[in-house]
């Protein structure tokens, strides 16, 4: 059984079709890569998956670990081990790092059955997982994502996938707006966190990324359709013609 | 019928004032009140007091044996108890040397009319009622060059049902003094009109916590007029959360160079609560600064209200004045109003003023919640980061702490109603 499978996937945002037939399967242990031009609906694909309000299916169905997700709220999805990584993470003044990343994780815990963790040992594991990320415990103070530089805001996000540990994670856009250094140090905690239970969706526009997160398959998004898949192959193909090469031959 | 039955607390408060001996500034006073200000008096026209001017209601006769059984929650170590309006020396702490409490004398009584009568708040009712009424007016003295290191608390409580009641204050920090104070309105009444005078001689520093969280039935309509010095500083928040109808009015005049004043506020309204935060600034003279955050939450029926007036004078150049307001509704039947005014006469000026009212982020909340976090616990955390930012900002750090728990409780329990 696939850990996430989309089935058909139809969505349509103010009258207008998104995505037109999405369908895509992803077993444990697994990264795929989702690359496309600007507008094909990579965004609306993660938020659709993530369950953002308004992005609900026309039709079809998405499948994580064999449950459908079509009648669970955000908020259960990501208990049950759903991930987004956004690509414009949002800033929350007033709320501190550390107690947002506390909220997250015991929220899962207590939906996996587990006792939440009291504060100094919450505290002692998000320092540890922060060090990986290079996020200093300064950082953890402030308030989320405010006055966040683009790659604080990335790796921030990674941190959160980090200590959250769902089963699938998907990362859109998680490249854009990091320099080569910082784009190594996301990379790396992403790579981190691969095994042999999870799976890893990661979207993006160019194949940069994918020299660091080296995926097992790829498939470009098209005006809402994956119009071709195959292995890392195919991101090379896509650096070398561009995407309209691909899309025309479709 | 109507206007017979609004003349009917006029009568009282005439009726009441004959008691007293010492009645020149009473009977000014009670001159001028002849009715409660109607919708067509602009200040008053989104703060209705229609019902309340239906009611039947009398001034209190203190009961000066009572004592109120409720659990205490002191935070200053000095205490100042007003009970039914009047002041009890036998529930109230010792002042520490450099500070003086005492009662005004018919003289000095008349002098704290008069200036009441040169301010805006000369046809406020309870400028006008509260000086007819009152049991005597209290003068809080922090004396030249004394920094007072206690937390003062001033409790007013007390009242009665279809009852009024009327303490009466007057603080005065000498030069270079400083004091924090905190008060806190927790009236039984019908109807509380507390009436304060504050000045703030040259040098002098003020940090000053207002806590309103009368009964529920509570209609209280506070009146406070500020002076400020040369050089001198106030810090002024006031957390509105109980009563039924609360009004908050303060008019402060910057009138020496170089003061500072921050007049900050929150509301947190449910249920039919009609909250207002009225407040006027007054920019008399050069190179002063003035601050203004309000931040409102509003559940239920209730009704928020921020009017918020800043005049620079001609000569008032160099002026920083800053007012930024935001209500969040979370609900769909609350209600909130902002009318920022600014009069500007003065051309070398930085003034800049805001207002919103909302809902929550759609975006913030959806970030939460692809964290696992509930909606219903998603909301609260922003609803409180909304607050916590905003008192972070603008109360002294050593009340933190006890500001935010304040709100926090207020805020459980609208926020328990929202969601069920
Ligand atoms: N809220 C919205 N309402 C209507 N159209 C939208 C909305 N959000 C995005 N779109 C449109 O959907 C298409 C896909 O957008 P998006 O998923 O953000 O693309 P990508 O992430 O691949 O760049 C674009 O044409 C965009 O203009
Ligand atoms: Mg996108």
């Amino acid at each position: 059984m696939s850990l996430l499978e989309i089935k058909n996937a139809h969505l349509k945002l103010d009258n207008k079709n998104i995505l037109n037939g999405v369908s895509l399967s992803v077993n444990k242990g697994e990264v795929h890569a989702i690359m496309g031009p600007n507008g094909s609906g990579k965004s609306t694909l993660s938020y659709m998956l993530a369950g953002r309000d308004g992005y609900e299916l026309e039709d079809g169905e998405i499948l994580l670990d064999g449950k459908s997700l079509s009648e669970m709220e955000a908020d259960e999805r990501a208990r049950s081990g759903l991930f987004l990584a956004f690509q414009y993470p949002v800033e929350l003044p007033g709320v501190g790092g550390m107690s947002f990343l506390r909220e997250a994780v015991n929220s899962r815990r207590k939906f996996l059955g587990e006792k939440e963790l009291d504060h100094l040992a919450f505290v002692k594991e998000a320092r540890k997982e922060a060090s990986k990320m290079f996020v200093k415990d300064e950082m953890l103070k402030r308030a989320v994502n405010v006055g966040f530089s683009g790659g604080e805001k990335k790796r921030f996000e990674i941190l959160q996938m980090s200590m959250l540990k769902p089963k699938v994670s998907i990362l859109d856009e998680t490249d854009s707006g990091l320099d080569v250094d910082a784009l190594k140090i996301v990379s790396d905690g992403v790579n981190s966190q691969r095994n042999k239970e999870n799976a890893i969706v990661v979207i993006t526009h160019y194949q940069r990324l994918l020299d660091y997160i080296v995926p097992d398959f790829v498939h470009i998004l098209s005006d809402g359709v994956i119009i071709k898949s195959g292995g890392p192959e195919l991101a090379l193909e896509v650096e070398k013609n561009g995407y309209s090469g691909l899309i025309n031959a479709a | 019928m109507q206007h017979s039955l609004k003349d009917d607390y006029a009568n009282c408060v005439k009726n009441y004032t004959n008691q007293f001996k010492d009645n020149s500034f009473r009977k000014l006073a009670c001159n001028d009140f002849k009715s409660w200000p109607g919708p067509r008096e602009e200040t008053w026209r989104l703060s209705r007091l229609g019902t309340l001017s239906r009611k039947k209601i009398k001034p209190i006769t203190p009961n000066l044996q009572k004592t109120i059984n409720g659990k205490s929650k002191h935070i200053g170590s000095k205490i100042i108890k007003f009970v039914d309006g009047a002041y009890r020396g036998d529930l109230s702490s010792e002042m520490p040397l450099g500070v003086n409490l005492s009662s005004l004398n018919d003289s000095e009584s008349l002098e704290y009319l008069q200036k009441l009568k040169k301010s805006n708040l000369n046809h406020h009712p309870s400028t006008n009622v509260s000086l007819s009424c009152t049991p005597s007016i209290m003068k809080l003295t922090v004396k030249k060059n004394i920094k007072v290191k206690d937390f003062f608390e001033i409790i007013y409580e007390g009242g009665e049902e279809s009852q009024s009641v009327h303490p009466v204050l007057y603080v005065e920090l000498e030069e270079n003094s400083s004091l924090y104070l905190i008060e806190r309105f927790n009236h039984f009444s019908t109807l509380a009109m507390p009436l304060q005078l504050t000045e703030i001689r040259n040098k002098a520093s003020l940090n000053s916590i207002k806590i309103f969280n009368d009964n529920k039935e509570t209609y209280n309509l506070s009146a406070h007029c500020v002076h400020l010095s040369e050089e001198s500083n106030l810090n002024s928040f006031s957390l509105i959360k109980g009563g039924m109808f609360t009004r908050s009015e303060t008019h402060a005049y910057l009138n020496g160079c170089g003061s500072k004043l921050s007049l900050n506020g929150i509301y947190i309204s449910g249920n039919n609560q009609h909250h207002d935060l009225t407040t006027a600034i007054y920019h008399d003279v050069p190179d002063c600064i003035s601050k203004q955050i309000v931040r409102g939450v509003l559940g239920g029926k209730s009704t928020g209200v921020f009017q918020g007036k800043v005049r620079v004078a001609q000569d008032a150049q160099r002026t920083d004045g800053q007012q930024m307001s935001r209500a969040i509704l979370i609900s769909e039947n609350a209600n909130a109003n902002a009318k920022p005014e600014l009069e500007i006469y003065a051309d070398d000026v930085i003034c800049a003023h805001g207002a919103t009212v909302g809902e929550l982020d759609d975006d913030q909340l959806f970030y939460l919640n692809s964290r696992g976090v509930p909606m219903d616990k998603a909301r609260e955390i922003l609803i409180k980061a909304f607050l916590e930012d905003m008192i972070n900002q603008s109360v002294d750090n050593s009340l933190h702490d006890f500001v935010f728990k304040e709100a926090e409780l207020a805020l459980s329990s609208i926020i328990i109603k929202e969601t069920l």
